[in-house]
């Protein structure tokens, strides 16, 4: 308990400024009746969209595409677990003009379906506001933003419109329908609030699901420090030995190991480590024998991330990659 | 509504985006679909929806729809029609004019643009009552843009396998080149005056080509060369594309849904049979008309300025020969 005071408190101090959470009057109507209040619907709609599509970039996968939307001018975006697939790898982000943007996935949360993911590269990103006061009640206007079956900038990022209509532990259900590619994007309330994250849909079109704000809220720090949290459902995690690197070196005498073959379509020979390299240190260890090597990445899972300092042609450098699946 | 922050909670169906409750708003709306779209049965079947352009009868739907249609007859209001003649046809925008012996409709009242901003109401025709319109409501949910032909253009032929020529073994149904009188066993020697020998050299020749144009096919036929106009196809129309994984969860969704020079995009929730008939604004005016439902999040409508513009391009034509 005390723990979570302590949390509150720091989430308090880090978001400053931001509006307690006032609720338009047409969220607290059953329906609307009149012609006026169609008009409140679509005005604070129109209102939102241009803010809230700057913030709303897509992720691209190995396989497929996701989406994601930014809550920090520094780069942080929130995601489905899904879609990040793993902890610290790296990947690229679009924003709808088609700006691609390099990134790392930060934590995620297998169990509810909720990532994080940072822009690695410099620069101040528009964003969005967070319901982090839990706002969001049944009934609810909210629209949906995806790229809806990949990424299309001629069409740009699709937009749905639909009411909270359930309410479950770690669940929200809309009426806005998703479809493939719209895994990871923002749900919002009518004033651009971030109420949700899409992550699912069931076998009905009115079966949307999402993931709460307040599952980030909850395990901000968490996910932040890049935990894996959970066992499943929505990403497994990777086993510990299934990284792979894909060369094959020997030992020098003066320590490091020379690189003497790269294999094709390997991760090594994607980050463009090429014969003849020296690999001095993985992570900062020092490397002495091919057997140091042998057991750090035994301890290791595909898509870690590993920094290796080289020597090439007599002069230092460092290279980041992303371990493969063995 | 507002209960206790957790456990389960559920929106009654009524109060949903499509529910009765809410959608009882669009009561003026609903009205103007009432006597300004028309109903398309096929029997006793509802099979789509039609724009009324004219008093007298003047009535636009989606073409690859409505050649579907066994015995076509139309529902205005609560008056049925029951003879359907079809006066011309737009391939490329997948659109047909139809006329039924009717006087003192009321046509569509066009918006006067269709760059409105996303996130705009919209208001199309839902599963009807006997007597009544039904409306289904959404919103416009993307940039307008043109849909490209998926899987490119096509003849409509089978070549003949292991031939050195172009030898054509079969004539799809429904196709360009059946139109055009392209029989079995023509060979086909140029495409727009080119000349082309191999599988590939016709395919290249035709892919920067969109489905809907025409191009000027060289045949030999016995031993005579003839040259023909063909209409080449949209793919997606001649074949059953492979449903990928965001149409297995689409449920049902349009034939053909590609090719369109240009389309208003909104999420208006219907089937496969909710095309042809008006989309309306708030205002009730048309920003468009429903040509195809791409899949569950997506739906695709006619924006009002080609609308327009195709409208009076059918009107002025002189009756297809069937």
């Amino acid at each position: 308990m005390r723990a979570r005071l302590k949390f509150l408190l720091f989430t308090l101090l880090a978001w400053p400024g931001l509006s307690a959470g006032e609720r338009l009057p047409i969220d607290d109507k059953q329906a609307p009746e009149t012609r006026k209040d169609l008009e409140a619907i679509q005005s604070a709609l129109i209102a939102a969209l241009p803010k809230v599509r700057a913030a709303t970039v897509g992720i691209e996968l190995e396989e497929g595409f996701g989406t994601g939307v930014i809550v920090s001018a520094d780069g942080l975006i929130l995601t489905a677990a899904h879609v990040s697939g793993g902890v610290k790898k790296k990947i690229t982000v679009v924003l709808e003009d088609g700006t691609k943007l390099k990134a790392q996935t930060l934590g995620l949360n297998s169990e509810t379906d909720a990532a994080m993911i940072r822009i690695t590269e410099p620069g101040t990103w528009r964003f969005v506001e967070i319901d982090r006061n839990d706002s969001a009640r049944l009934g609810d206007w909210v629209f949906a933003l995806g790229h809806s079956g990949g990424f299309d900038k001629n069409r740009g990022l699709v937009t749905r419109l639909g009411r909270l209509v359930r309410l479950a532990n770690s669940t929200f259900q809309s009426d806005c329908i998703l479809i493939g590619g719209d895994s990871g994007g923002p749900l919002f309330d009518l004033q651009g609030r971030l109420v949700g994250i899409n992550s699912r849909v069931g076998n009905e079109v009115q079966e949307n699901m999402h993931v709460p704000m307040s599952e980030f809220v909850g395990k901000w720090d968490d996910l932040l420090k890049g935990e894996f949290i959970g066992e499943g459902p929505f990403t497994k995690k990777p086993v510990k030995g299934s990284g792979f690197l894909g060369l094959a070196t020997d030992a020098r005498p003066e320590g490091g190991l020379k690189v003497t073959k790269v294999g094709k379509k390997t991760p090594a020979e994607t980050a463009g480590l090429k014969e003849g390299d020296v690999i001095l240190k993985l992570n900062d260890t020092p490397l002495a024998k091919r057997e140091d090597l042998q057991n750090l990445l035994k301890e290791m899972a595909e898509g870690d991330v590993i920094t290796l300092d080289l020597l090439r042609g007599g002069k230092n450098e460092t290279l980041t990659l992303n371990l493969g699946a063995r | 509504m507002i209960s206790p922050a957790w456990g389960q909670q559920n929106l009654d169906a009524a109060f949903r985006s499509t529910g009765s409750a809410v959608v009882a708003a669009f009561e003026s709306q609903r009205a103007v679909l009432q006597t300004s779209s028309a109903v398309l049965l096929d029997g006793r079947e509802e099979s789509g929806y039609g724009v009324i352009i004219s008093s007298e009868g003047h009535i636009l739907t989606k073409a690859s729809e409505f050649l579907q249609l066994k015995k076509p007859t139309i529902t205005v209001d609560r008056t049925k029609y029951p003879d359907v003649e079809m006066l011309a046809m737009d391939p490329e925008w997948d659109v047909v004019l139809l006329k039924i012996k009717a006087s003192g409709l009321v046509p569509v009242v066009y918006a006067p643009t269709s760059a409105v901003p996303q996130g705009t109401w919209v208001v199309a025709n839902g599963v009807t009552t006997r007597n009544a319109r039904r409306v289904l409501t959404g919103i416009v949910s993307a940039n307008i843009r043109e849909i490209p032909v998926s899987g490119g253009p096509a003849l409509g032929v089978v070549l003949k396998e292991g031939s050195k020529k172009l030898e054509i073994e079969d004539v799809a149904e429904k196709g360009g080149a059946q139109e055009a009188g392209i029989k079995k066993g023509d060979v086909i020697l140029k495409v727009a005056g080119k000349a082309v020998k191999t599988i590939s050299e016709l395919s290249d020749a035709l892919k920067d080509y969109k489905a809907g144009s025409k191009v000027e096919i060289t045949l030999r036929r016995e031993k005579k060369e003839l040259a023909l106009s063909v209409r080449l196809t949209a793919k997606s129309e001649l074949f059953t594309e492979q449903a990928n994984r965001n149409d297995q969860m689409s449920g049902d969704f349009s034939n053909r849904r590609s090719g369109f020079p240009r389309v208003l995009q909104h999420d208006i929730l219907g089937t496969s049979k909710i095309v042809g008939g008006p989309l309306l604004d708030l205002d009730g005016r048309c920003l468009g008309m429903n040509i195809a439902r791409a899949n569950r999040a997506e739906s695709f409508a006619i924006p009002v300025e080609d609308l327009k513009t195709l409208a009076e391009r059918l009107m002025s034509q002189k009756p297809t020969e069937k």
